[in-house]
């Protein structure tokens, strides 16, 4: 469940550390992003010396939430962060690799670049 | 999409009862077994196997073709192929030949089943999931800042002493090497 002014971990080696939600994309007036939504976010800290700037605004997309993800065979996926990768207009993602575990949904819905550069697929 | 997920859990049922049984893949057959009973379809016949791309490949003047077998380490695909194109053009053209050939091979059937394709519109990096084979046709400057490469290989280098960590923990009796007499609690 994340909405405008939550803030998240990133979990790319893009060089921001914490981003914070401010529009979800593809709706007018949803309530709720869960894991792969792309969501507008600011960047409100990040490793210094690196082309991410602080107060930048630029696309990620979410791949790990609090919130639990259903699966149709009743199985539940939760994580203890809220997490978003980095990404670029075109969907490119920012960094080279992704860390931490995907859920698998994320192939399905096209994200298959994201899937490929992580360590871990659930 | 959905569909080759589901054939893919097909095979990769078959492959990992043959193979060691560590915890995580006793968990990953559960959620395979399930699969598999829901599953009706079986496998789509328009996909490529890895012959046919590399000959449609070699066709397109693609650099640099590399084939990594990652059944191992993957458990969601069996091959990457990786290839490389001089500009946002010839990356586009690849990924197009591609799906000319997918169609090519379905011509008369009466359903036409399609890989996905992702980045069609940047050129940049360009994606063809279908299902076992997962192509990646990238620009130069791309291929080179991503070095997916390194790390599928690298992967199998790190995972290869896993086994040993999984001996490690395994818990075994201490051997007893004091001098003293073995004191009886009362």
């Amino acid at each position: 469940m994340i909405q405008p002014q939550t803030f998240l971990n990133v979990s790319n080696n893009s060089g921001a550390r914490e981003l914070m939600c401010i529009q979800i994309i593809g709706t007018s007036n949803r309530r709720y992003a869960h894991i792969d939504d792309v969501i507008v976010v600011v960047i409100k800290e990040a490793v210094p010396n690196m082309p991410l700037q602080r107060s930048k605004v630029i696309r990620a997309i979410i791949v790990r939430t609090c919130n639990e993800l259903k699966r149709d065979n009743s199985m539940i996926i939760q994580y203890d962060d809220n997490a978003a990768v980095v990404i670029d207009q075109e969907g490119n993602p920012k960094g080279t690799r992704v860390f931490g575990a995907i859920a698998l949904e994320l192939r399905q819905l096209s994200f298959t670049k994201i899937v490929s550069l992580a360590p871990e697929v659930l | 999409m959905l569909e080759f997920v589901r054939s893919r859990a097909l095979r990769s049922l078959s492959f990992s009862c043959s193979s060691s049984s560590s915890a995580l893949q006793q968990w990953r057959q559960a959620i395979l077994g399930f699969n598999r009973a829901v599953s009706t379809s079986s496998e789509p016949n328009g996909s490529l196997d890895l012959k046919e791309i590399e000959k449609v490949l070699s066709d397109v003047k693609a650099d640099d073709v590399k084939v990594i077998p990652v059944q191992g380490t993957c458990d969601w695909t069996d091959f990457m192929v990786v290839a490389t194109g001089r500009s946002t053009w010839h990356v586009r053209n690849i990924a197009q030949a591609l799906i000319y050939k997918v169609k090519q091979k379905q011509r008369g059937a009466e359903k036409l089943w399609l890989p996905s394709v992702e980045g069609h519109e940047g050129g940049k990096w360009i994606v063809i999931d279908s299902g076992k084979v997962i192509i990646h046709a990238l620009e130069e400057k791309a291929r080179a800042y991503y070095n997916l490469e390194s790390l599928w290989t690298s992967e199998i280098l790190t995972k290869a002493p896993n086994e040993d960590l999984e001996k490690a923990l395994v818990k075994t009796r201490r051997k007893n090497n004091s001098k003293k007499p073995a004191q009886k609690t009362v």
